[in-house]
């Protein structure tokens, strides 16, 4: 029953949380941080969105729309078009056969998954970038980025939860 | 059903963000011209955005002049006394300097500043060094022209929109930019990594570069004018010869965008060349 009215509450404008909140993050991405350290390298928030609303919410998430918000990142930071769109949808892929299992641990078991993934995403990131630029990448800059990520994953998770919020509160 | 469907349109996406990376990323004028367009939507989302941060940064550094005030404003006064006798030597040397280029008839370039821009976003890319400012083919703006800060080279315009326009950092990857040995005038070229400090390449054989020297840009190239900073070197081993920018590109607010074109003298008459000579020692 109760699963019943969160879809009903997903139908409506809430049903587009998932996809505003990581067009945001995006957004926030592109920014410049004039702090130490964030100033070169910023956590790939992107990922964490995707990841995190596609173990939760699939439905709200579908392909299509990891599609257009990675092509979407690609065009705003200048990358290699297609390279997120890419990992972003691998990274669906992977979660949508492995979700149910995933769901059912705690949050602990899903940034275990986290840190696998955000290696394996670093790696093919970084042979993408080698190909596409025909010069081979600094790995230590790929494995950087995404121990970065990984150690972001907690906090962004604790305010995608905030949000999730919404989408259940609204169906109670 | 659901299934089928479901494995088709993931297949369908992969296959089409695969196509988009093989074929879509080659100079096609249809992928830049939907490239801009979709920035130029954007850029003002981003310009709004990155406001507050701004705000933020300048309160900081705000604070932090006036904790410095007292003993910044005694090293101007001491600068100031330093920089009005090299003023003086300055413009003596400018005189000399241009009447010895007229007698070679050297070319003088005509450097134009387009537009002054405001930095609204970076990309985020460990692979990719560029930045999205607020200035495009509306304000003059057009591909391949120079990006400069007051402390030296930024990077070149390499996609322009109607209202925004894509900076390739001199820290890209694809970034090339000709350059010199302020020094002795050893021309070289600048060669971007993705890393904080690009190296220098084509040193020619038998020259000898050290810590602390001075780099500038050439002027070859027809993009930067010449003598603008660049860097100084800060590295020197077997690995190359890195370089630490002298524009802090990690700290960009405005930046201007500026045209370079060489205008030729007129050719002295044979018969006019003395006299002209004569007039300008006079």
């Amino acid at each position: 029953m109760a699963v019943v009215q969160e879809n009903k509450s997903e139908r409506g404008m809430r049903g587009v949380i998932p996809f505003v909140s990581t067009l945001v993050l995006i957004l926030l991405m592109q920014l410049q941080y004039k702090v130490a350290f964030i100033d070169t390298m910023f956590p790939s928030l992107s990922l964490m969105a995707v990841y995190y609303w596609c173990i939760y919410k699939p439905q709200l998430m579908p392909v299509s729309a990891v599609f257009v918000l990675g092509l979407l990142q690609d065009i705003l930071s200048g990358g290699a078009l297609g390279m997120m769109a890419l990992l972003l949808i691998l990274v669906r892929v992977f979660i949508v056969r492995q979700g149910p299992r995933l769901l059912e641990r705690e949050f602990l078991f899903s940034w275990l998954v986290f840190i696998v993934v955000g290696l394996v995403y670093g790696a093919l990131s970084w042979a993408i970038a080698t190909v596409y630029l025909k010069e081979s990448q600094h790995l230590g800059t790929a494995f950087g980025h995404s121990l970065l990520t990984i150690a972001a994953y907690p906090l962004v998770v604790f305010l995608l939860n905030r949000l999730r919020q919404l989408l259940i509160s609204e169906s109670r | 059903m659901k299934e089928v469907r479901y494995r088709f349109s993931t297949g369908f996406f992969i296959t089409l963000s695969l196509a988009l990376l093989l074929f879509g990323n080659k100079n096609a004028t249809v992928v830049q011209e939907a490239r801009s367009t979709l920035i130029d939507v954007f850029v003002p989302v981003l310009d709004v955005v990155s406001r507050p941060i701004e705000a933020v940064d300048s309160a900081f550094g705000w604070v932090q002049q006036v904790a410095i005030v007292f003993s910044e404003n005694k090293r101007l006064r001491e600068e100031n006394a330093k920089l009005k006798n090299d003023r003086i030597k300055a413009s003596q040397l400018a005189i000399d300097n241009q009447r010895l280029k007229k007698l070679l008839n050297v070319g003088e370039g005509q450097v134009n500043t387009i537009a002054a821009a405001r930095v609204v976003a970076d990309s985020d890319s460990p692979f990719f060094k560029s930045v999205l400012i607020n200035r495009g083919t509306s304000d003059g703006i057009a591909k391949g022209q120079a990006v400069i800060t007051e402390n030296g080279i930024v990077g070149r315009t390499i996609t322009v929109g109607n209202s925004s326009a894509r900076v390739l950092l001199a820290t890209d990857i694809n970034s090339r930019i000709p350059v010199k040995l302020a020094s002795r005038g050893i021309n070289m070229i600048l060669e971007g990594d993705n890393s904080a400090y690009p190296k220098v390449t084509f040193l020619p054989l038998g020259e000898e570069i050290a810590v602390g020297d001075l780099i500038l840009t050439s002027g070859y190239g027809m993009v930067f004018p010449p003598d603008l900073p660049v860097g100084q070197v800060i590295e020197v081993d077997e690995k190359g010869i890195k370089i630490k920018l002298s524009g802090e590109l990690h700290n960009l607010n405005y930046v201007s965008i500026v045209g370079y074109e060489i205008i030729r003298n007129q050719l002295t008459q044979p018969g006019r060349a003395g006299t002209a000579l004569q007039e300008d020692q006079n």
